[in-house]
């Protein structure tokens, strides 16, 4: 089958999560992603043991994953031999993409600048902690970046602490907008011949994590900052529902027939006549009310029972599952948002994250997981980049190449 | 400067925040996206954006999500409507829906119908949870497919309800987008249009990467089922949230703390050669908890800005967790313009949520906020399809367009 981005070649010049999820989504399409690591142990994502205190068992699924379908090339970009070979590279390439930092780049040699007189087609992307512009030069982990968005504080119930959206989170929402950012930049190339700098930094992205609410802070809704009880929410037929077992996600809009169904479904008809109720703007006057008595009815049965009762009366709702169920959801595997692979590392197939995008024509494969540091060296120096043996022996000698 | 997607047109069949966001997406980096509004408009947009459009005030939603969108209002029920939709599809590149397929069939813009018309056309859809399997045309409602993914039963305090985000539509909003580029892409060499889905339930999965990866491989782990309090963190130095005196909240991330111990021990006061913490291993496992409350203790002495100003001096991965008014006001986020200030022709001076991509050839662009609803019915049939204008005043006069 045909694959979308065949024949653009990627430099992979990133590390931990950002940088190279936004190469995977690439190489899932066919790109060919040349992963550059440092020769001292390479990406620091190789050594990760335990994931929340976790042991990760035999095989490293958090760099093995993010990293598939790519290719490893080992260099010593801090030296000035090192750095000719990724010229080199650069010649050849479509794509070079970095999360390190422009000043590191820019130690380097690796600039925008130097490497556009190099390869005018090149599409250079970066993914920044804060932007390119602005000054702003902090270390940007996912959190500490997440924290100054403001999606934090406004999750979570009044008084609680804020909210963190899951290990990695606001990485992966800036590694998709990289992604995008890199196909367009592409399409463009295509167009006019020529390559630019792009950025797609952490924070702007994940600035977009929250934009309804932030777009409604912005406008003057200065509320929407703060967190909301569920206790209080507006819609008492749009929320969350505790049961004697897992919760339940009731998804209804404020309407009469609606109401009707949603306590037929809960076993208590007095409720419909309560005239506190019985219009829309009741409901949403005493929704403090309201979702207090569907609380009570909600608690007194097990999730099963509530879901059989919403579909029997055609109510929309969806029990709060936990990551143990999704890993079982034929929705899942049927699209291949999960699938399974085989693990060189482990010799055994096992379970990754699979393709979230489906392309009917061009549809995404899992081919590899990620390789050993360095295993794609000698082969891509000779092939790809069409240096000689003696030349190979001298950069090694050199130190730029172990 | 031209944009990189200007040879594009984008018929645009949404309803939902995160899918006319992608659309507003393609617009920025130049596609021409003709938004289609049936007559009378007010069903398609919905939500807050209404009530504000009732109210007087700004309507700060539709600005963001149909910004740089041109507006046809047409009844594409009627034969003659139907005509024109027909005339419309062959004359686009890309159609963008979250719409049920039977109403998509139903109007003649299903893929088949689509291709019939444009056989390069690439037709892309946000579902709520994939375009196969058993519940491939349930509902598209992020509370549901967030209910489905795994996260919302562990992001928060134990003993408090679950919490939905929002984050996984916005993430869907940009995996659409990367996937209609994708094809575009694939389109640009080999002359093939197709298929693009992505659904509310991949994007929520993405969202979750690493933590439903970590239980794919794991296979179980209470610490991956249920939520782990903040004071049980598994790293005391990352991840963590701690109160400080003003009740802001200070979050840290140094997953080596081998590095950063010395410096965080000194300005919290603490011993750095406590030989209770001296190693990384008794910091994260022997007396993790210890070292917990130790920081608790030592955060609550000081108010947040005496921490951050400490952070900062130090280049530690470490902040305070703020609110939007950090970002509505912060000099990075508007060199960078990911929130932009704009004249609003009615508001005045208004802030809103700018770009999240810079690109330095075909940066994103502000052509023009929300249209109305038909304010581009005479452009698009007389400049685009090349009606004439008498014909149009007939389409108008039977009520096919407005």
């Amino acid at each position: 089958m045909a694959r979308a981005l065949e024949g653009i070649r990627v430099i992979d010049l990133t590390v931990w999560f950002q940088g190279p999820v936004s190469a995977q989504y690439l190489a899932d399409f066919g790109a060919e992603v040349i992963k550059v690591e440092r020769p001292q142990g390479g990406d620091q994502a190789r050594g990760v043991r335990s994931i929340k205190s976790l042991e990760i068992g035999d095989w490293n699924q958090y760099f093995l994953v993010n990293n598939r379908n790519k290719k490893s090339l080992v260099i010593d970009l801090r030296k000035p031999e090192g750095q000719q070979i990724m010229y080199r590279l650069v010649e050849k390439a479509d794509v070079f993409l970095s999360n390190l930092t422009p000043a590191m780049l820019d130690g380097w040699n690796l600039s925008w600048e130097r490497l556009r007189e190099i390869n005018p087609r090149l599409v250079y992307a970066t993914n920044t902690g804060y932007g390119r512009f602005g000054g702003a030069s902090r270390p940007a982990f996912d959190m500490t970046v997440q924290a100054l968005t403001g999606i934090m504080a406004q999750l979570g119930e009044p008084g609680q602490p804020p909210i963190y959206l899951g290990m990695g989170s606001g990485d992966a929402y800036g590694g998709i907008m990289s992604a995008f950012a890199i196909v367009t930049a592409l399409y463009q190339r295509n167009r006019a011949g020529h390559g630019q700098c792009i950025d797609a930094s952490l924070y702007g992205a994940q600035l977009f994590l929250a934009a309804p609410q932030l777009q409604s802070f912005l406008a003057g809704n200065s509320e929407r900052a703060l967190q909301h009880s569920r206790r209080e929410a507006a819609n008492p037929l749009w929320n969350l529902y505790p049961t004697r077992g897992k919760w339940v996600y009731v998804c209804e809009p404020n309407e009469d027939a609606r109401f009707r169904l949603l306590c037929e479904a809960l076993g208590d008809g007095a409720l419909i006549e309560d005239p506190r109720f019985a219009s829309a703007a009741g409901r949403a006057v005493n929704n403090v009310e309201l979702i207090a008595e569907f609380d009570a009815l909600a608690a007194a049965l097990d999730h099963e029972a509530l879901l059989a009762r919403c579909a029997a009366h055609d109510i929309v709702a969806a029990p709060i599952n936990t990551l143990a169920d999704v890993v079982r959801d034929p929705q899942a595997w049927d699209n291949d948002y999960l699938l399974k692979t085989w693990c060189e590392e482990v010799q055994r197939e096992v379970e990754v994250r699979g393709l979230p995008v489906t392309l009917s024509k061009t549809p995404g494969e899992v081919n590899t997981l990620g390789l050993q540091l360095g295993q794609d060296t000698e082969l891509l120096m000779m092939d790809l980049l069409e240096y000689s043996w003696e030349e190979i022996e001298a950069f090694k000698a050199a130190g730029a190449i172990p | 400067m031209s944009g990189a997607l200007d040879d594009i047109v984008v018929l645009d069949v949404t309803r939902g925040f995160a899918p006319s966001m992608t659309a507003a997406f393609l617009g920025d980096f130049g596609a021409r996206v003709i938004r289609l509004e049936p007559l009378g408009g007010a069903s398609q947009r919905g939500g807050v954006d209404e009530d504000g459009a009732r109210s007087g005030t700004w309507n700060h939603e539709a600005d963001l999500i149909h910004r740089n969108k041109q507006s046809l209002a047409l009844d594409a029920a009627t034969v003659r409507g139907r005509a024109v939709l027909d005339d419309l599809l062959a004359r686009c590149d890309v159609v963008l829906t979250d719409w049920p397929l039977a109403e998509l069939a139903a109007l003649g813009l299903d893929y088949a119908a689509a291709c019939a018309r444009r056989p390069d056309i690439v037709v892309a859809r946000l579902s709520g949870f994939g375009p196969k399997g058993k519940d491939c045309e349930l509902p598209a409602i992020d509370e549901l497919a967030a209910a489905r993914t795994g996260m919302m039963p562990i992001v928060q305090q134990p003993g408090e309800p679950p919490v939905y985000t929002g984050a996984g539509a916005m993430h869907a909003a940009v995996l659409l987008a990367f996937g209609v580029v994708t094809a575009l892409l694939h389109r640009q060499h080999s002359g093939e249009g197709q298929q693009v889905d992505t659904s509310l339930f991949a994007g929520n999965m993405y969202g979750a990467s690493l933590d439903l990866q970590a239980f794919l491989a794991i296979g179980s782990g209470d610490r991956l089922l249920n939520p782990i309090s903040r004071l049980d963190v598994s790293n005391p130095m990352s991840g963590s949230l701690y109160a400080s005196a003003d009740g802001r909240w200070v979050t840290l991330t140094m997953p080596d703390t081998d590095r950063w111990w010395p410096d965080l021990a000194e300005i919290t006061g603490l011993d750095a050669g406590d030989p209770r913490f001296d190693t990384h291993e008794k910091r994260c496992d022997l007396n993790r908890l210890e070292l917990i409350h130790a920081f608790e203790a030592a955060f609550a002495r000081q108010n947040a800005g005496h921490w951050r100003a400490l952070f900062a001096a130090r280049g530690m991965s470490a902040d305070i967790i703020e609110r939007f008014d950090y970002p509505a006001s912060d000099p990075v986020a508007r060199a960078n313009r990911y929130v932009v200030e704009l004249d609003h022709p009615s508001f005045g001076r208004v802030k809103s949520l700018g770009f999240p991509i810079y690109m330095s050839e075909s940066p994103a662009r502000l052509a023009s906020l929300a249209p109305c609803v038909g304010q581009h019915t005479l452009d698009v049939l007389h400049g685009l399809l090349g009606y004439p204008v008498e014909t149009i005043h007939e389409l108008g006069a039977c009520g096919v367009v407005a």
